[in-house]
């Protein structure tokens, strides 16, 4: 899923593109989530005693509960959200999606052993790796958001796509996922852990693709060859390079090509067929619906629909839906906060010199310690 | 080598009293003109402008420009050690990761000094564009704070407007309504106590109450305080801080909301 240790890449090398914030300073902030990456955080974590929630007839609940009460927490922190939800899967990811499935039968087999010898930890855990966002999930989603005035954009294809290409033309002030590859799709903005529990007080994570670049000192086609070099959905990636390796590789030739050129084919063998090239053009060029043509609307909650579609057979509690449905109403009256960034531009922002003569000292004793090999690491 | 040392350490005080519920770090730019101070909280709804001139210093030397990250909280602390009347100086060499704050009593008997270890910020540097505001209204600072004190309790969000007549605060909220109506002082007294109202055209803005109420935790720093005001910009509040300099703390307007 997504870019394998970019995140941790970024961490690792260009800290200042990772701010961590607090929920409440998105207020009036229109953010775009990906629908089924939270649905699948919702079937996984929204659980009573293990188990999801079900309706009478045992129908899983749990991604409606938590749909339900996480969008609240946004929308009362005043955030605009729009949920956009994949389309079909492009082609290039069937290899991965089948590996998936693969994992997905494994997991089940994993299941029936742990339930034969009634290993309660094991069947909770293979449990969650047997869950899938399946259509239905969907389809009842839209259909709750649609009864809490939140508006829902269907993505031809992948979502993160859609989503980044609603940033870019300004729609929206950033993607709310847990998957990186939004940053690869080009998404100026990405915030991480914004639908987490709030119990879990989990700061919100916010990327700034320019940073990013900026830190990792790539270009953004650079940046792409980096994505695939070190994993994603869409191709393989060249056994025994890792993220270390990847990023010298990409600083060095500046592209894939030019990789494969120069390093050792045989130690370090590319997958057959590799397809890079095509990945790469799905990153740029991603199959996505014309921003300019989407209309984002938010509209007033429909407190009896939401009882109708939440209670009853699904087992909401009235008086917690109609409660919530009251706090939409509430969001949405009122006047919003303005911000001041509107109104004053940063000049510049300069790291504070010191630190960068620091980051170069940094940067020179790491050369000097590549230059003399072999004589033991020196403490860090 | 930077030094700036003040007589009475209490206005350092009330400085930092000013701004540490704002703002958690800030970076001090110094240089030859004195030293400024400019930041914005961490949801970008307001900003604090602090300069404090060279020349209201007892004594100030900057050799090299220096721009110094502090922990507010922690400045706090030290400043916290210092009595009133106290002298201050703080000090810092040329391209140092610590900055020293030096208490004298005023008999000289008791001589403290405290070190800091400085942050590394970066420094974001607003462009505030000049900006001719349709109102200014000049008034005691104590009585504005009271104002907003009160007027709290009532909603998170107040509206001021100013009109020839006057100014109106008003708050509604849940237990109900308040306003409170200040008229221009007829006959001017005493320039302290003085309302003063200059309008070119009458403005009505909305702000929320939590940041106001951090505001006026400069009230002791000047007996007056200046609002300045232009539709759909941010209001300005300013407390002058007598022969040394001004703080400014820039807000923006709650906007209503549309439906796109």
């Amino acid at each position: 899923m997504g870019i394998l240790g970019l995140s941790k890449l970024i961490a690792d090398i260009a800290p200042h593109a990772l701010k961590e914030m607090e929920i409440k300073n998105y207020f009036g902030r229109k953010i775009a989530i990906d629908a089924s990456m939270s649905l699948y955080q919702f079937l996984i974590a929204v659980r009573s005693e293990g188990a999801q929630l079900t309706s009478v007839d045992g129908e899983t609940t749990s991604h409606l509960m938590g749909t339900f009460y996480r969008t609240i927490r946004l929308v009362e922190n005043g955030i605009k959200p729009v949920y956009v939800f994949d389309g079909k899967p492009p082609d290039l990811k069937a290899h991965q999606l089948n590996k998936r499935a693969e994992k997905r039968d494994e997991a089940e087999k994993e299941l029936q052993k742990a339930t034969e010898a009634g290993d309660q930890a094991s069947i909770e855990k293979f449990n969650r790796r047997l869950v899938k966002v399946t259509r239905q999930h969907g389809e009842e989603a839209r259909e709750l958001l649609k009864l809490m005035g939140v508006p829902v954009v269907e993505a031809p294809c992948e979502a993160e796509a859609q989503c980044a290409a609603l940033v870019k033309a300004g729609k929206v002030y950033g993607v709310a996922t847990e998957d990186m590859d939004a940053l690869t799709f080009g998404a100026s903005v990405l915030l991480r852990h914004l639908t987490f529990s709030e119990a879990r007080k989990m700061p919100v994570q916010e990327f700034h693709l320019d940073v990013v670049l900026k830190g990792l000192e790539l270009e953004r086609n650079e940046f792409i060859d980096l994505c695939i070099l070190l994993g994603c959905d869409y191709c393989g990636s060249i056994r025994g390079i890792g993220p270390k390796r990847a990023i010298e590789l990409i600083r060095q030739h500046h592209s894939l090509e030019q990789i494969l050129n120069n390093i050792d084919t045989n130690k370090y063998p590319p997958p057959d067929n590799w397809d890079y090239k095509n990945a790469r053009r799905l990153f740029l060029e991603p199959e996505v619906a014309d921003p300019n043509t989407i209309e984002l609307k938010w509209t007033d909650p429909d407190e009896e629909g939401l009882v109708k579609f939440l209670c009853g057979d699904r087992q909401f509690n009235e008086d917690r839906v109609r409660n919530g449905a009251k706090k939409l109403q509430k969001a949405r009256s009122g006047t919003t906060q303005g911000r001041l960034d509107g109104f004053f531009k940063v000049l510049s922002t300069t790291p504070n010199p010191k630190r960068k003569a620091e980051e170069e000292k940094k940067n020179s004793t790491k050369k000097a310690k590549t230059g003399g090999r072999g004589r033991g690491r020196g403490p860090k | 080598m930077f030094e700036a040392r003040l007589l009475r350490s209490s206005i350092f005080k009330k400085v930092l009293e000013a701004i540490k519920d704002l703002l958690t770090q800030a970076t001090f730019d110094c240089d030859d003109n004195g030293i400024q101070l400019q930041a914005m909280d961490n949801s970008h709804v307001a900003l604090v402008s602090l300069t404090l001139r060279a020349d209201g210093f007892d004594k100030y030397r900057c050799d090299r420009n220096i721009s110094m990250g502090m922990n507010l909280g922690s400045m706090s602390k030290i400043l916290k050690c210092a009595g009133d009347k106290d002298t201050l100086t703080m000090k810092a060499q040329d391209n140092a990761d610590t900055v020293t704050f030096v208490f004298e009593s005023p008999n000289q008997e008791k001589v403290s000094d405290y070190e800091m270890k400085l942050m590394n910020l970066d420094l974001e540097h607003l462009g505030i564009p000049e900006t001719e505001y349709s109102c200014t209204i000049r008034l005691p600072s104590a009585e504005f704070a009271r104002i907003c004190r009160d007027l709290s309790q009532f909603g998170e969000s107040m509206v001021i407007s100013c009109t020839k007549e006057g100014v109106k605060f008003s708050a509604t909220g849940d237990i109900g309504s308040a306003n409170v109506k200040l008229a221009q002082t007829a006959s001017i007294d005493k320039e302290e106590e003085a309302v003063v109202i200059e309008m070119d055209e009458p403005v009505t803005l909305t702000f929320a109450c939590q940041y106001l109420n951090y505001f006026t935790k400069a009230t002791s720093l000047s007996p007056q305080v200046q609002l300045s005001m232009s539709a759909d910009v941010p209001l300005v509040v300013e407390y002058r801080i007598q022969d040394i300099g001004h703080i400014r703390y820039y807000l923006a307007p709650k906007i209503e909301e549309d439906d796109n």
